[in-house]
């Protein structure tokens, strides 16, 4: 369990303990009268609040809604504490009763981020924190709750100085002042945030807003009824339709989260399904390249075997018949004529030679025994030797490298420098093989004609595709008159 | 009379030591052809008693050298040869003009005197 599931479960279980406590005191009181109806609406709100609060919490960690909501809940069943006889308890019962409309109308403005965002939002927030706390004190400072009508029995205020009604008089009237604008301000600008707000934002707006309005707009009416002098019953009314309201406020908040965490989830949904699509699409494009450079890949091979097919029978292997066609003559020459059969015997002995040299030069083809017994460097100088113009070796790998990465690099370069051989009319040609980090870069450069198009013949291709099997690249640059470069990167582990 | 032989193969190597053994078995090699083309032209010109016919040449295969003289109506008697072997070309010199096949490794004077009688 995360230490927010342990701290929300304490909390809620402090709400609990804090609610049946409120109601205790409140039921057995001395002074306060309709008790039933009070304990039933501060434990209405006061749970209703907490409950919802700790939800949202839950759900939205980093939101400060849940917090603001569990706050409201907590702060209400302050009011409980102004039946307490206890003198301290139901000063603060008095001093916190109105923190929680403070607390609400935070909450409604920033309704549904829970973030502070502009000027007139922080303004507002202050003034009613400042009202509900720092005013309310100043106001209790100079009054004698006693003094007040329905609080006869009310145990002695302890932060009381002096009663004095003038000063009393002036910081209620302040209070007030204030209180009423910043209800009023709070109704329209939640009515004009919604009103800005798109469909989906009200949806999530409108059982807020429209709670929020009722519960102040009993509240306002019970603000201006209580200054008015008219009869105690309408003011009780408006307050109890207003506790009502504002007890249903957190299922109202309830709904718009709920609201919002569906609207956002199928934000999620569009905005995954339209990336997936585009993944899709992306991989689709690259399985369709690989297919294609793999059907290359094999058709190279079949290419590289009819090849061989031929280059053995139009080669060695006429030799080899030639040869033996000789050799039956010399059988039949040995006896009748000895000098005519060592004759033969040179020759058939020449066109073994020859034999030999093109099936090495075959076995070359497909694989150079040098490369794989003594390396790289080795190999490339064998390359440079045949090679009909000059070559130049400017750098090889001082160690091994995988077998595959050899192999690609040596037909990259014997690939090129054929090419430079055939096409070029180069005067030299030079040859870099370098290892940087992760990745073999192989350069075959000449100073020939250029013009070079990789995508004209197939053996630039072939090359393209063993490289990019090796997830290398391979590029040629040939300004025409500026000779040309065949760069290849192969990434080496 | 010596049997004159006109000897068609795109490989030089093969020509010379074909018209050595030949000749040491004791045959004429009247003339040489590089390709079907010339063969044809060879046969009409010399007029021989054989022709050692290899099957791959550059132009025509030599079945097809094989079908045009015995459409012909030349009298040549037809002998097909190459490093391939008799497997290799399946039903094809059964329903050739030719006379049989003789796979080089195998080509001598003898060979090819028990294809052609």
């Amino acid at each position: 369990m995360t230490s927010l599931r342990r701290a929300l479960i304490a909390l809620a279980i402090a709400a609990f303990a804090i609610g049946v406590a409120s109601a205790a005191l409140v039921l057995t009181s001395d002074h306060q009268s309709s008790r039933g109806l009070v304990v039933a609406l501060i434990l209405l709100a006061g749970w209703g609040f907490s409950g919802t609060g700790l939800f949202a919490w839950y759900q939205r960690p980093a939101s400060s809604i849940g917090p603001l909501m569990t706050a409201i809940g907590f702060t209400w069943f302050l009011q409980g504490l102004q039946a307490s006889e206890d003198s301290v308890i139901f000063a603060l019962g008095i001093l916190g009763s109105a923190l929680p409309y403070a607390i609400l109308i935070q909450l409604l403005v920033t309704f549904p981020t829970g973030r502070i965002e502009t000027a007139f939002q922080r303004a507002l927030i202050v003034l009613a924190y400042v009202d509900t706390t720092i005013l309310q004190l100043a106001w209790m400072v100079f009054t004698d709750p006693t003094k007040e009508d329905g609080c006869r029995g009310c145990p002695e205020s302890p932060i009381l100085i002096s009663s004095n009604s003038t000063l009393s008089g002036i910081f209620e009237t302040i209070q007030v002042l204030i209180a009423i604008p910043a209800v009023a301000a709070t109704i329209v600008y939640v009515f004009l945030h919604w009103k800005r707000s798109d469909r989906r934002d009200r949806r999530v707006l409108s059982p807020v807003l429209l709670t929020g309005a009722i519960a102040f707009g009993f509240l306002f009416v019970q603000l201006v009824l209580d200054q008015s002098g008219l009869p105690e019953t309408a003011v009780t009314v408006a307050f109890i339709a207003g506790v009502m309201a504002f007890s249903g406020l957190p299922f109202a908040f309830l709904v718009g989260l709920l609201r919002l965490r569906i609207g956002r989830d199928e934000e999620i949904r569009t905005a995954l399904t339209a990336e997936n699509r585009q993944l899709t699409a992306e991989l689709e494009a690259k399985v369709a390249e690989l297919r294609a450079s793999r059907t290359r890949i094999v058709e190279a091979g079949y290419e590289e075997r009819r090849r061989v097919e031929r280059d053995l029978h139009d080669g060695a292997q006429q030799r080899l018949v030639a040869l033996t066609m000789s050799l039956r003559l010399v059988r039949g020459k040995l006896a009748s004529d000895p000098d005519g059969a060592a004759e033969l015997l040179d020759e058939a002995m020449e066109e073994l030679g020859q034999a030999t040299a093109e099936l090495r030069e075959l076995a070359r083809g497909i694989h150079p025994a040098v490369l794989s017994d003594r390396g790289l460097g080795a190999a490339l100088s064998g390359l440079a030797d045949r090679s009909p113009i000059p070559v130049e070796i400017l750098e090889t790998p001082s160690q091994r490298l995988p077998e595959s990465v050899e192999s690609a690099t040596y037909f990259v370069i014997a690939e090129a420098l054929t090419n430079v051989a055939r096409y070029a009319d180069a005067d030299a040609a030079t040859i870099r093989v370098s290892r940087v980090d992760g990745t073999v870069e192989v350069e075959v450069r000449d100073d020939g004609v250029g013009g070079a198009d990789p995508t004209a013949g197939t053996g630039l291709r072939g090359l393209e595709d063993r490289v990019a099997a090796l997830e290398g690249r391979l590029a040629v640059d040939s300004p025409r008159g500026e000779g040309t470069t065949v760069l290849a990167r192969i990434p080496c582990g | 009379m010596p049997t004159s032989v006109l000897i068609v193969d795109d490989h030089p190597s093969f020509r010379l030591s074909a018209r050595r053994m030949l000749e040491a078995d004791g045959y004429t090699v009247v003339g040489e052809a590089e390709d079907g083309a010339a063969a044809l032209e060879a046969v009409r010109e010399l007029d021989p008693d054989l022709v050692l016919l290899d099957i791959q040449l550059p132009d025509l295969d030599g079945f097809e050298v094989a079908a045009r003289l015995g459409a012909a109506g030349e009298r040549t008697a037809i002998v097909l040869t190459s490093t391939r072997e008799r497997s290799d070309f399946g039903e094809e010199i059964a329903v050739s003009p030719a006379r049989g096949f003789v796979t080089k490794g195998e080509l001598s004077g003898e060979a090819i005197a028990a294809l052609i009688g």
